[in-house]
């Protein structure tokens, strides 16, 4: 029977291909998830401390 | 830690590679064709496994609501799906030069494609149900029936008259391949699965991650 070297790389290929961009989409999603968390807890953080503020603001003359 | 499995999971994948392509021998009758077989092979043993796990999250979420579960479950099965569909195309182009045929609609072939959609239905009403904890139950009760579906699908070619050929590796009696080929399969089933764990714990956290930025 022939060889068919043809079939075995596209196979390999394909899986490889498919796997790569799975791969590259979790990576992806992770990092936008990662850099929006950073920015909530930036907001969260700046909220926080604006709160106190403007309630000392009530006790200047 | 991550980082680390990443690492182990390159490498393995490399031998597995080495393997199969380097090790490993021509195989008498079909010739190097039969080299998908160390891609096909661990691709349908990663998709049982993804589902496997994905029923033991399922019974747990059900029994202590535990988020965590769902998540794995989730992950799990979309893993699952991804080498499910790895598994049917490999299958396909293996069957042209051997078989004769891309398709044809054998036992093994029929119950390994409503394997394939019944866990794309399962990702698909995850998506479709807003309320979080109710499209959580309903995965995790779809996600026990569709489990039922993973003997069926490895003992079709047993119990039917099928084009595919029957187990050699888990069957009575002991494999039925040369030491080297199986050698061979074993160190790709040990990539492939450290592959899936890789991918599993990566997409869990990010279902984490989504979880945390919705709440």
């Amino acid at each position: 029977m022939p060889d068919n070297w043809g079939f075995v790389f596209t196979a390999y290929g394909l899986a490889a291909v498919v796997l790569t961009l799975y791969w590259r989409f979790l990576v992806r999603r992770e990092k936008e998830l990662d850099d929006a968390g950073v920015v909530r807890q930036q907001l969260r953080q700046s909220s926080s401390a604006s709160g106190p503020q403007a309630a000392g603001g009530g006790r200047l003359p | 830690m991550r980082r680390l499995l990443g690492s182990v999971t390159v490498a393995g994948l490399v031998a597995g590679l080495v393997m199969a392509f380097g090790v490993a021998p021509r195989e008498e009758t079909q010739g190097n064709v039969q080299r998908i077989m160390y891609l096909h092979v661990p691709s349908v043993w990663v998709a049982y496994l993804a589902f496997a796990v994905v029923l033991v999250c399922s019974v747990v979420y059900l029994v202590r609501r535990a988020e965590g579960a769902d998540q794995l479950a989730h992950a799990s099965a979309e893993v699952g799906v991804l080498f499910t569909g790895i598994t049917i195309a490999t299958g396909s182009i293996w069957g042209r030069p051997t078989w004769g045929t891309w398709w044809t609609w054998d036992a093994r072939l029929t119950t390994v494609s409503i394997l394939f959609v019944m866990y794309l239905g399962y990702l698909l009403l995850r998506g479709m149900i807003e309320d979080r904890e109710r499209g959580a139950r309903f995965a995790a009760v779809l996600g026990i029936i569709a489990a039922f579906n993973i003997p069926l699908v490895h003992f079709s070619v047993i119990w039917w008259r099928t084009l595919h050929q029957p187990p050699s590796l888990m069957k009575p009696g002991g494999a039925a391949m040369p030491d080297i080929i199986r050698y061979a399969l074993f160190v790709n089933f040990a990539a492939f699965t450290l592959l899936y764990a890789y991918f599993v714990i990566r997409r869990a956290r990010v279902l984490r991650l989504e979880a945390e930025a919705d709440a």
